[in-house]
C-alpha cells in the first residue's frame, strides 16, 4: 500500500502545522538550559495557544477589517508553502510545481506584508516602530533572499525546491561546493533575521524598543493573537525546513509513497528543525543582540556572502 | 671570472658585518673600500662580458645587461661611499654619535651589497627577494634620522614599496606558473630557460605576469601613477642615502622590469611589452615634467627629475632600434653618476644653507666655489646638455624612436624632455647665480663666507662629472660592446 | 552550466572563499586585536590549505611549508603586532574614510573586478580549480582597499600582511611546485617586513604619540 501524493502532500501542511510548536518549544527549553534556567515544558506552545484560543478578542478602534483579517491571511499564507516545499518526500508531489522557491518567498512575504501592514493600522507605537522596522530592513534583506535564489538556480539550472534537493540529494561534491555553502549561509542569515532571533532581537522577556518582528502583533488579542503566533510558529519551521531540506541535509525524507517511510520522515524532520532550532539558541546565548544600526551590516553581511555565492558559481562553476 | 661574481656579492654584505663592530674610523674606511672595490670588481668584468656571460654556480650569473646594472650601482656606492666621509661629520639627527654612525655604515653597506645583488642573481624568485631586501634596508635609511618628516616618508615608502612588491611577487609566483607548464615542477625561475622557452610559454600568464611586474617593481622604479612615495622618501632621506636610492635603487628595480620584458618579449612577441612601457613611461614623464615647473624644495627637485628620467628609460624601451637599447643602457650609468652628482649638491647646499627651501639660496656659485660649478654641470647633465652621457644616451633614445617610426613617442619624448628642462634649469639657475645673501648687521656664521662644508663632499662630486664628461665624450669600446650586447638582449632589432 | 566540481575542489575554493571573507572581515574589525585575530585565522586556513594540498596532491614539501607559515603568521606575527599594541596601548582601529557599509560595497567591486578579470583569463592549474586563483587576486585586491581606508599603522600593516597572505593563496594554486627554498626565503622574508613595520610603527608613536595616520600629512608636493 502506497500513500496517495495529495495525502502525502496534506500530511506535509498538517505536519508543519502541528509540528511547529513543538520546535519553538524545543528552542525555549534549550535556551532557558544554556542560561541556567529551568525553561518552561517543550509543550508549552501548545498551552499557550489552546490558552489564548479561549481568550476574548479586543481590536483597536482605529483598526479597519486588515487588521480583523491579517491573522487568517498570515496564518494560510504561512501554511500554503509546504506545499510547494520537500517536508516529508523527496520526490516532487503535485503541487510541488505550482510554484518555485521565489514563490515559497512570495507567499512569505505576502504574510509578511500583511502582519506589517495591521501592525501599522494599530496606534500602538511598540507595533507601528516595530511595523517600520522591519520594512527597513526587509529592505535589505530581500535582495539577500533574492541573489540566495539566484544562486540556487544556477547550480541546478531551476529554481524549484524540489529539483534543488535532489541536486544535493546526489552528490556530496555539490554539499562542500563553496557557491553552495555561501548561498547556505546567506539564507541562514535571513532566516535569523526573518525570525526574529539574536543577533537582530531578543526573542523573549520585556517590552522594549528594540522589538522588531515581536512587535508587530502587539495589539493582537485572543484567537487572532493565538493564529498570528501559530503562523509566526510556522513560519519559522516552514523556513526551517527549506533550509536544511533544499539546502544542507536534503536526507531523511522517504523515497517512496509507503506510509511507513512517510511516517518516519515526520519524526526526522522534526528532529532535524528541533536540531537547528538548537543551533540558533547556541548563537542566541553566545552573541549579543546588535544594536539596532549595526543591523544593516549584519544584513550587509549576508549580502555579501550571496553575492560571493553568485561570484564563484559564475567564475568557477564553484 | 665567477670569483669576481663571489666577491661583488660578497664584499658589501662583508663590509656590513665590520661595521657592526669596528671603530668610526675604520667603517668609514671598509665602506670606501667596499664601494670602490665594488666598482673596481664590476669594471674588470667589463671586457669578458662583452663576449660571453660570466656565471658562478646556479646562482649568479652576469650578462651584458646585469653587468650595465652592476655598473651604475658599484658606481653611486663608490661615490657615496667617499661622501659619506664628508656627509656624517654634521649629521646625526642629534642622536649617539656612535650608534648612529653605526647604523648609518652598516645600512649603508647592506643597501648597497643587496642592490648589487640583485642584478647578479640568476632567477625571477631570487631577484624579488634582493629587491625586497632594499626596500626593507633603505626604509630603515629613510627614517634614521627619526624627525617627523623622515619617519612619515619612511612609513609611505614602505608601505607603498611593499605594497608594489606584493604585486611583484604575484608577478613572480604567476611566471612561475608559466614556466611549470613548459620545463616540469623541477623549474626553479632562471632566466635563461624562461627566455628560450619563446613561445612555448603560455601567453595569457606570462602576459598576465608582465604587467603586475611593470606594476609591482615599478612602484619601486617610481613609474606613474605608483611614484607617490618617491618624491618623500628622496627628500627625507639623508642625502647620501637620497643618492643611493635615486642614482641606483630605481634602476635596480627597472632592472627587473627589464628581466620580465625579455621574457615577454619573447613569448609574446614585442608589440605588448613596447605598448605596456610607452603608457607607463608617458605618463610619468609628463607627470615629472609639470611636477618640476613648481618645486620649493631642492631633493624633491631632482626627486621629480628621477621620475622623469625613469619615464625617458620606459619609452626607450618601447623603440625597437638597438639604438634605443643601447641608449636606454647607457642612460641607466649617465644618470646614475648624473643623478648622484646632483643629490651630492643638494646635500651640501643643505648643509651651507641650513634648510631644502630652494627660495633660501641665492648666489651658490659665489659662496660654494667647487659644488657650485659642479651643481651647475650635473644640472646640465642632467637636463642631456651635451657632451655629458646624458645627451649622448638621449639622442641615441630619440634617434632610435625616429629611426624606428615610432615618431610620435619620440616627439613626445622631446617635447616633455624639454619641458622638464625648463623646469630643472629655471629652479638651479636661481639658486646658483644671484648675490649671495647679505649678513644682518653684528652676526656672522660660516654661511656668509665662500667655503666647502667639507672637501670630502666634493671629491665624488669631481669623480661623478668626470665619468659623465668621459662617457659623453667617448665610451670606452670594452663599455660599447657590453652595451650592444645588452640591447641585443632586450631584443633590439628583431 | 559548470560541471560540479569534485569534493577535493569543493573544499579547497571553500577554504579559499573563507581566506576572502575574514578579508572581509577585517574591513569590518573595529578593534585592533579583532582585525588581528582574522589575520591569525586567515593564516590558519591557509596552512590548513596547504596541508589539504599536499595530501590530496601529494607535494610533501607543502607540509614544511604549513608547518613555517603556521608558527610565523599565526604565531609569531600577531604576537609581535599584539605587543605593539599592549606597548603603545592602542585598541581602536582609525575609522576609515568611509562607513562600514560603503567600505564592503567598495571593496565589493574591487572584488568583483579582481573575480572576473582572473577568471577570463582562465588559467588552469593541475593542484587547484581556477577559482581559487580568482579568490586570490580578490583577497589582494580587497587588501589594497583595507590599507587604502584604514586610517592607522597597525591596520595598514595588517592589511599589508592579509596581501601578502593572498599572494600566498596564489601560490598555492598556481606555483606549489615552487622550489622550497625560495617559499622559505618569502616567509623570512616576511618576517622582516614584520619587524621594520613594528620599528617605523614603534617610532612615529614615539614621535607623536598616536598609530593615527592623520599626522602623515607633512609632505606634499
Amino acid at each position: 500500500m502506497t500513500l496517495t501524493p495529495p495525502a502525502a502532500q496534506a500530511l506535509q501542511v498538517i505536519t508543519v502545522a502541528g509540528g511547529s510548536p513543538l520546535v519553538s518549544g524545543v528552542i525555549g527549553r534549550v535556551e532557558a538550559r544554556l542560561q541556567g534556567r529551568r525553561g518552561t515544558r517543550v509543550l508549552q506552545p501548545y498551552y499557550d495557544l489552546a490558552k489564548l484560543f479561549r481568550k476574548e478578542s479586543l481590536a483597536p478602534e482605529s483598526a479597519s477589517w486588515v487588521f480583523l483579517a491579517t491573522p487568517f491571511i498570515a496564518f494560510v499564507a504561512y501554511l500554503s508553502v509546504p506545499l510547494l516545499i520537500p517536508v516529508l518526500t523527496n520526490y516532487p508531489l503535485p503541487l510541488g510545481y505550482m510554484g518555485d522557491i521565489l514563490g515559497g518567498g512570495l507567499i512569505l512575504a505576502l504574510g509578511g506584508f500583511f502582519t506589517a501592514t495591521a501592525a501599522a493600522e494599530t496606534s500602538s507605537p511598540y507595533a507601528q516602530i516595530a511595523a517600520s522596522r522591519v520594512k527597513t530592513f526587509g529592505a535589505l534583506a530581500e535582495p539577500t533572499l533574492l541573489l540566495v535564489f539566484v544562486a540556487v538556480a544556477t547550480i541546478t539550472s531551476t529554481d524549484l525546491p524540489y529539483a534543488l534537493a535532489g541536486t544535493i540529494h546526489h552528490s556530496t561534491a555539490q554539499i562542500v561546493r563553496p557557491g553552495h555553502l555561501l548561498a547556505a549561509a546567506a539564507l541562514l542569515c535571513v532566516i535569523l533575521f526573518e525570525t526574529g532571533r539574536i543577533p537582530i532581537e531578543g526573542h523573549h522577556g520585556t517590552n522594549e524598543f528594540g522589538f522588531i518582528d515581536e512587535g508587530k502583533p502587539f495589539e493582537h488579542s485572543g484567537p487572532y493573537y493565538a493564529l498570528l503566533k501559530w503562523g509566526s510558529h510556522i513560519k519559522q519551521m516552514v523556513l526551517y525546513t527549506i533550509f536544511l531540506d533544499v539546502f544542507l541535509v536534503p536526507w531523511g525524507l522517504a523515497g517512496t509513497g509507503s506510509p511507513g517511510h512517510v511516517a518516519l520522515a515526520i519524526p526526522i524532520v522534526l528532529g532535524k528543525c528541533a536540531g537547528l532550532g538548537v543551533v540558533v539558541a547556541v548563537i542566541d546565548d553566545n552573541w549579543a543582540k546588535l544594536r539596532l544600526y549595526k543591523i544593516t551590516e549584519f544584513l550587509a553581511a549576508a549580502f555579501l556572502l550571496a553575492v560571493l555565492a553568485i561570484f564563484t558559481l559564475i567564475v568557477g562553476g564553484g | 671570472m665567477s670569483a669576481v661574481l663571489v666577491a661583488l656579492l660578497c664584499i658589501g654584505f662583508a663590509a656590513a658585518l665590520i661595521c657592526l663592530v669596528a671603530p668610526p674610523a675604520a667603517m668609514k674606511a671598509v665602506t670606501v673600500v667596499a664601494g670602490v672595490g665594488s666598482l673596481g670588481l664590476a669594471a674588470s668584468l667589463v671586457p669578458t662580458v662583452g663576449g660571453r656571460d660570466v656565471t658562478a654556480s646556479h646562482y649568479l650569473r652576469v650578462d651584458s645587461l646585469s653587468l650595465v646594472f652592476v655598473l651604475a650601482t658599484a658606481l653611486v656606492y663608490a661615490l657615496v661611499s667617499v661622501y659619506c666621509i664628508g656627509y656624517v661629520e654634521g649629521e646625526h639627527g642629534g642622536q649617539d654619535v656612535d650608534r648612529y654612525l653605526r647604523r648609518f655604515y652598516v645600512g649603508i653597506n647592506v643597501f648597497g651589497a643587496s642592490m648589487i645583488a640583485a642584478p647578479l642573481v640568476n632567477g625571477l624568485a631570487l631577484l624579488w627577494i634582493a629587491i625586497e631586501v632594499t626596500t626593507v634596508v633603505s626604509a630603515l635609511l629613510v627614517a634614521i634620522d627619526v624627525s617627523d618628516n623622515s619617519t612619515e616618508a619612511a612609513w609611505k615608502y614602505l608601505l607603498i614599496a611593499s605594497v608594489g612588491l606584493g604585486i611583484a611577487l604575484l608577478a613572480t609566483i604567476v611566471m612561475d606558473y608559466a614556466g611549470t607548464q613548459v620545463f616540469g615542477t623541477s623549474f626553479d625561475l632562471s632566466y635563461l630557460p624562461l627566455i628560450h622557452a619563446g613561445h612555448r610559454l603560455p601567453a595569457t600568464p606570462v602576459r598576465l605576469a608582465f604587467v603586475l611586474a611593470v606594476m609591482g617593481f615599478g612602484t619601486k622604479v617610481g613609474l606613474a601613477p605608483m611614484h607617490t612615495w618617491l618624491p618623500d622618501a628622496h627628500a627625507e632621506a639623508p642625502t647620501p642615502v637620497s643618492a643611493m636610492l635615486s642614482g641606483a635603487l630605481l634602476t635596480t628595480s627597472f632592472y627587473a622590469v627589464l628581466r620580465y620584458f625579455q621574457i615577454a618579449r619573447a613569448a609574446l612577441g614585442p608589440q605588448f611589452p613596447r605598448e605596456v612601457m610607452l603608457a607607463f613611461g608617458i605618463v610619468s614623464l609628463l607627470l615629472a615634467a609639470l611636477y618640476l615647473l613648481d618645486q620649493r624644495d631642492i631633493k624633491r627637485l631632482f626627486a621629480y627629475s628621477s621620475i622623469e628620467h625613469m619615464g625617458v628609460l620606459a619609452i626607450g624601451m618601447s623603440f625597437a632600434s638597438p639604438l634605443a637599447l643601447f641608449g636606454v643602457l647607457l642612460h641607466v650609468i649617465a644618470h646614475a653618476a648624473a643623478k648622484g652628482n646632483a643629490f651630492m649638491g643638494a646635500g651640501v647646499m643643505v648643509r651651507k644653507y641650513g634648510g631644502k627651501r630652494l627660495a633660501d639660496y641665492h648666489g651658490g656659485l659665489s659662496l660654494l666655489p667647487w659644488t657650485g660649478p659642479l651643481l651647475l654641470a650635473s644640472v646640465l647633465a642632467l637636463s642631456a646638455s651635451p657632451p655629458s652621457a646624458m645627451f649622448r644616451s638621449e639622442f641615441s633614445i630619440v634617434a632610435g624612436g625616429f629611426a624606428d617610426g615610432g615618431n610620435a613617442a619620440a616627439a613626445v619624448l622631446v617635447a616633455l624632455v624639454t619641458v622638464a628642462f625648463v623646469g630643472l634649469t629655471l629652479a638651479s639657475t636661481r639658486v646658483l647665480f644671484g648675490a649671495p645673501p647679505r649678513p644682518a648687521p653684528g652676526t656672522d656664521s660660516p654661511l656668509y663666507h665662500p667655503g666647502e662644508p667639507s672637501v670630502w663632499m666634493v671629491v665624488p662630486m669631481v669623480g661623478g662629472i668626470a665619468i659623465l664628461l668621459l662617457l659623453g665624450v667617448h665610451v670606452p669600446a670594452d663599455l660599447a660592446h657590453v652595451l650592444s650586447r645588452g640591447a641585443a638582449e632586450l631584443g633590439g632589432g628583431r | 552550466m559548470h560541471p560540479v566540481p569534485s569534493v577535493f575542489e569543493g573544499s579547497s575554493d571553500t577554504i579559499a572563499v573563507l581566506v576572502l571573507l575574514t578579508e572581509f572581515a577585517m574591513l569590518r574589525a573595529a578593534l585592533l586585536r579583532a582585525q588581528l585575530r582574522l589575520y591569525a585565522a586567515q593564516s590558519l586556513l591557509l596552512s590548513a590549505l596547504a596541508i589539504v594540498v599536499a595530501a590530496s596532491r601529494h607535494v610533501p614539501e607543502l607540509y614544511v611549508l604549513a608547518g613555517l607559515s603556521f608558527v610565523l603568521k599565526v604565531l609569531v606575527v600577531p604576537w609581535v603586532v599584539t605587543r605593539l599594541l599592549r606597548d603603545t596601548s592602542t585598541e581602536i582601529a582609525g575609522s576609515g574614510a568611509l562607513g562600514v557599509a560603503s567600505e564592503v560595497l567598495v571593496a565589493l567591486v574591487a572584488a568583483a573586478f579582481g573575480f572576473f578579470a582572473i577568471g577570463a583569463l582562465n588559467i588552469q592549474s593541475r593542484v587547484l580549480p581556477k577559482t581559487a586563483l580568482s579568490l586570490a587576486f580578490a583577497v589582494v585586491l580587497v587588501a589594497f582597499v583595507l590599507i587604502i581606508v584604514r586610517s592607522d599603522l597597525i591596520s595598514q600593516a595588517v592589511g599589508f600582511f592579509s596581501l601578502e597572505n593572498g599572494v600566498s593563496l596564489a601560490s598555492l594554486v598556481v606555483a606549489s611546485g615552487l622550489p622550497l627554498i625560495l617559499e622559505v626565503a618569502f616567509l623570512f622574508d616576511l618576517l622582516v617586513a614584520v619587524v621594520i613595520f613594528g620599528v617605523l610603527a614603534r617610532v612615529t608613536h614615539g614621535r607623536s604619540g598616536t598609530m593615527s595616520t592623520s599626522m602623515l600629512n607633512a609632505l606634499r608636493g
